[in-house]
Formats: structure tokens, sequence, C-alpha cells
């Protein structure tokens, strides 16, 4: 399976049903907004500093099935808004909705693969990735046959015993990455989930994560400071203002999928990840100062 | 090369009998050969030696030790069961830090050794008023080292627990109490060594038995051999208690071995 995920095509594979294909039914799908923030705003009011503002009037939309990714200057919000979304952070105005429900707290609907991992150092591998079916309250055995599914999924299998310290930054978040799928969310947040890996396991974490994705069907929102991750792994790019974080602009990728290595080296795809960056540079000019 | 791996093997071991059995022998031979001061005021191993063999064959030392163990072990377990539970409160419940650390502080910076006439007269002559005074002087590493331990739970594993719908009793005994364990194992042997001057403290002021007795009681009429086994038997116990609380750290906490800087 790996082998197959490494080689380089042009050629799109056969398309399964469902996978997006720019028809009519798939408009449709992106446009039913699954997730909905509608004015979205949050201030931290840390003691002894002034308050930040990180989010102001945010609306945002996801469709269902969607893979969308989020980029702005550090500082925007873009986490802000996923701790929001994964309800670990309650707004001080605004709505969001999840398929129509409020989102009040944490639910087993709703992953997170978060960038500095968070393994339990005190837990192996698989131990790990049962985390979230353990408090689902999932018995052992089936907790035991889902995960070791999982670690194979992620290409882990002959590490279910290790310790977190035993694994590399790559391999940490192979794991990061199969928690969260193991509770079957229907919803998977990353933030900056490749940001602390190197460039080749990176390259490869994002094809295999665009694999997994065109399987399982999952609603992705993606958090990057990667144009180019951006443009490779979106339907659309959802570029933030500098702080407080709105919406400035909306960039559909118009590009085929199944999507490889190869497309990255397209006019298309460079003409897309120009698109971003004009978008990003007036925010970050705002933001930093510089080259204005 | 065979002695060579041998030596790499047990380095650490090897290391530390050599320095304890030099130790003994340079002792041994300076009051033998150099200074031979009377040995009514001084001692050397070799007496030592044939005191302790005395005093277990006479079973006198086994008794002393159960009785003065009793005492230890009530208080320490107590101090293990109060300790952490309030530490670790106090490090995830501000309300009870700040409620409770002016009397901790207080009392864990006296030398509350001071109390213990106090206790003996509270508590009467025995193991009550013993088992009182080592979990006096236990349960404060307990505390102090259960509070660091939970003030340094990592803030993303408590939201990776609850992110997956823990509740809080899930943030306790999945994060909290893990991430502590190493702050608890360290603290335990810092109660060790209170406790055992607990225990021989509350023989000193009052007690008809016990090993703290004993050394008292040998002291007091110059039977320093005696005394000296009394007390080798105190130091034994407390590196042995030591070493099995770090063998408990590696089958407690198998993920920090090899996690060693140097």
């Amino acid at each position: 399976m790996r082998d197959r995920n490494l080689s380089l095509r042009v050629q799109s594979g056969p398309r399964k049903p469902g996978a997006c294909n720019f028809s009519k039914t798939c408009y449709l799908r992106a446009m039913a907004s699954y997730i909905q923030a509608q004015n979205l705003a949050l201030t931290f009011r840390p003691k002894n500093r002034d308050p930040v503002t990180a989010l102001q009037g945010l609306d945002l939309e996801v469709g269902k099935g969607e893979f969308l990714s989020l980029v702005g200057p550090s500082g925007c919000g873009k986490s802000t808004f996923l701790n929001v979304l994964l309800g670990l952070l309650k707004p001080d105005g605004g709505d969001i909705r999840l398929d129509g429900k409020k989102i009040t707290g944490p639910g087993q609907e709703r992953a997170m693969v978060f960038q500095e991992f968070g393994l339990l150092p005190w837990r192996t591998v698989l131990a790990n990735v049962e985390l979230g079916l353990e408090l689902k309250g999932v018995p052992a055995s089936m907790r035991h046959q889902r995960s070791s599914e999982l670690i194979k999924l992620v290409g882990l299998n002959g590490f279910e015993h290790h310790y977190p310290h035993e694994l590399s930054g790559g391999m940490k978040q192979r794991v990061g990455l199969a928690r969260a799928l193991a509770t079957d969310p229907d919803v998977l947040l990353m933030d900056e989930p490749f940001a602390a890996l190197d460039a080749q396991t990176r390259d490869l974490m994002q094809l295999e994560l665009l694999q997994i994705w065109d399987r399982a069907k999952k609603t992705v929102l993606f958090v990057t400071h990667s144009i180019e991750e951006a443009a490779y792994l979106s339907d659309r790019v959802i570029v933030l203002t500098a702080r407080p974080g709105r919406t400035k602009s909306v960039i559909k990728i118009n590009l085929p999928r199944p999507r490889d290595y190869e497309m990255r080296l397209t006019a298309d795809f460079n003409d897309i990840k120009a698109t971003i960056w004009n978008t990003l540079k007036e925010e970050l000019i705002a933001r930093t100062g510089y080259g204005a | 090369m065979a002695l060579k791996e041998i030596y790499t093997e047990y380095q650490r071991p090897i290391l530390g009998l050599a320095s304890v059995a030099g130790l003994l022998l340079a002792w041994e031979l300076v009051l033998t050969y150099l200074i031979p001061v009377n040995p009514f005021f001084f001692t050397k191993p070799s007496l030592i030696a044939t005191a302790f063999r005395e005093q277990v064959l006479g079973g006198r030392l086994s008794h002393d030790l159960i009785i003065s163990s009793r005492a230890f072990l009530w208080g320490f377990s107590c101090a293990i069961a109060v300790g952490i539970p309030v530490g670790v409160l106090m490090g995830w419940r501000r309300r009870a830090e700040y409620t409770l650390d002016p009397f901790l502080t207080a009392l864990y910076a006296s030398p509350l050794i001071a109390l213990a006439p106090l206790i003996i007269v509270v508590f009467g002559v025995g193991l009550v008023a013993k088992s009182v005074l080592v979990f006096l002087l236990a349960v404060f590493p307990f505390i102090f080292n259960a509070f660091a331990g939970v003030r340094s739970t990592d803030r993303l594993l408590i939201n990776v627990v609850r992110s997956f719908g823990g509740k809080e009793r899930d943030l306790y005994f999945k994060v909290i109490l893990p991430s502590t364990l190493p702050y608890l194992i360290a603290g335990s042997r810092i109660a060790l060594g209170r406790g055992l001057v607990g225990v021989i403290v509350g023989e000193f002021f009052a007690a008809s038995e016990g090993i703290g007795f004993a050394i008292a009681r040998f002291g007091d009429t110059y039977q320093l051999p005696e005394m000296f086994a009394g007390i080798s038997v105190l130091m034994i116990i407390a590196v042995v208690v030591t070493e099995g609380m770090r063998k408990l750290e590696a089958v407690l906490a198998p993920w920090r071995v090899g996690q060693e800087a140097r």
C-alpha cells in the first residue's frame, strides 16, 4: 500500500463514488454547510496583561466531507478557532454549529491531531491510540482490535508496545493521527500537524493523509503555515486576516484528485500558490509592517 | 577484556561496594595501628561486627526491629494516604492551595521534632505516639512533591484527554497521577529519611523497646559497639529501601527508563 502511495502518478486513478469530481452533486455537497461559524469572537484575558482579541466577527462554513485549510499570519487565531470547534474554548460571542447543533463542549464526532503530538508518555503506542475509545467506554477487546487496525493503517505495525520517546517525530504524529481516527469522528481537526516534521517525512505524511481522507470520507479542517501544503491538500483554502482573525478570502482549489507529488510541479499549482500568497501578503504586511 | 566488560556492566555496585569496604578497612586499620584510642570512647568495625552478631543471635535485634517498623509502617502509610491526595488537590485546585499553603509551609519549615514531647504527652508512650510522629515528618514531602508534580503536568495532555471527552476523574487518573508519579517517588525517598528520624526520636524520648530505644540505652551505658550495631542496622535498612524504590520506579514508570541525560 505504501509503495502505491509513493509512486509519482500524473494520471489520476479511477474515482470512487462520492469522491469530489466537480460534478453538480459534489458542488451541492460542499455547499451544504456542515460546520457553520457566525460572527465568532473570542478575547483572551490573561492576568496582569493586556487582553488579546484572537477572533472577531469570524464567519466560516465547511461542507460535509470537505478538506478545508486555514492559513493566516501567526497569531491570527487559527488554532484558537480549532480549539473553539473542538469545544475546549468557549467563544465570547457569535455562534458555532456542527450539523445544525450548537457546539458546547468536546464531542465524539470531532477529534484533533495536535501539532506537538500530545501523546501520553506513560502509554505505549497501542494504549495511546486506545485513549479515545477508552474514554468512550468501549470494551478492551474491541479497543485492541480497532487500535491495531489503525496502527497498521498508519504503518506502525511492530511498534505497538513502544513508548513515545522511542519514536521519531514522524512516527509520533502517525500515532496522533491513528488516535484521532480511532473513535471514527466525522470531523478531523489538524493544528499544524506536520509542522514539527522534516520535509521528507512531511511529504510522505501529506500523501498518506490524502489517501486516508479519500477512503474515510472525513471532514478535515487543517491549519497550516505552508501555502504549498494548503494548496496541495485542500478543496478550499481560507485566508484569515491578521489578528483579530476574520475570513479575508476563500480560494477554491480546482485541481483533480487524487493528487500526487508531481502535481505540485505544474503551472496550475503554482498559479494557485501565487493567488494564496498574494492574498496573504497584505495581511503579513499589515501585521509586521515589512514590505509596505 | 572480559573483566572489563563485567566492570562496565556492574560499574555501579562495584564502585559503591568498593568505597564502603575501603572506608571500613581504613577505619579499622587507623584505630588498630595508628591511633589506638581507648575502646571505651570509640570503636571499630570488627568490634561492631561482633556486637551485631550477638544481637542477631540473641533475638533482641529482631524484636526491636519489629517494634520500630510497626510504628514506621503505620505512620508512613498514613503519610502516603493523606499526603498524595492533599498535594494533588492543592496542585489542581487553586482554592485548596491558597487555603492550606500557610499551614503547610510553616509546618514543613519548622523542626517538627520539637513536637515530640507534646505528642508523647497526648498519645502516651508506645505505638500511637511514634506513628503520629512518623506521619507528621513524612507527610510533607508527599504533599509538596505531589503538589509540584501536578503543577508540572503538561497542559497539552490535559487538553488532549479533555478533547476526547475525558471528565475530571479521567484527568486525575490518566494524566495528573501518572505525570506526578516520578515526583512522588523522589518525595518518598525524602519522606523515608524523615520518617526514620521520627521513629528513632520517638523512642529516644520515651520507650521501653525498639531500635531507637536500644541505641539510646547502649549509648547511655557506653556500650559503643552495640550502639553502632543498631545504627548500622538503620543505615542498611535505609539503603535497602531506597534501592527498592529505585527498582519500583523502573517498574511503575518504565517510560522514564533510558531518558537519563548523561
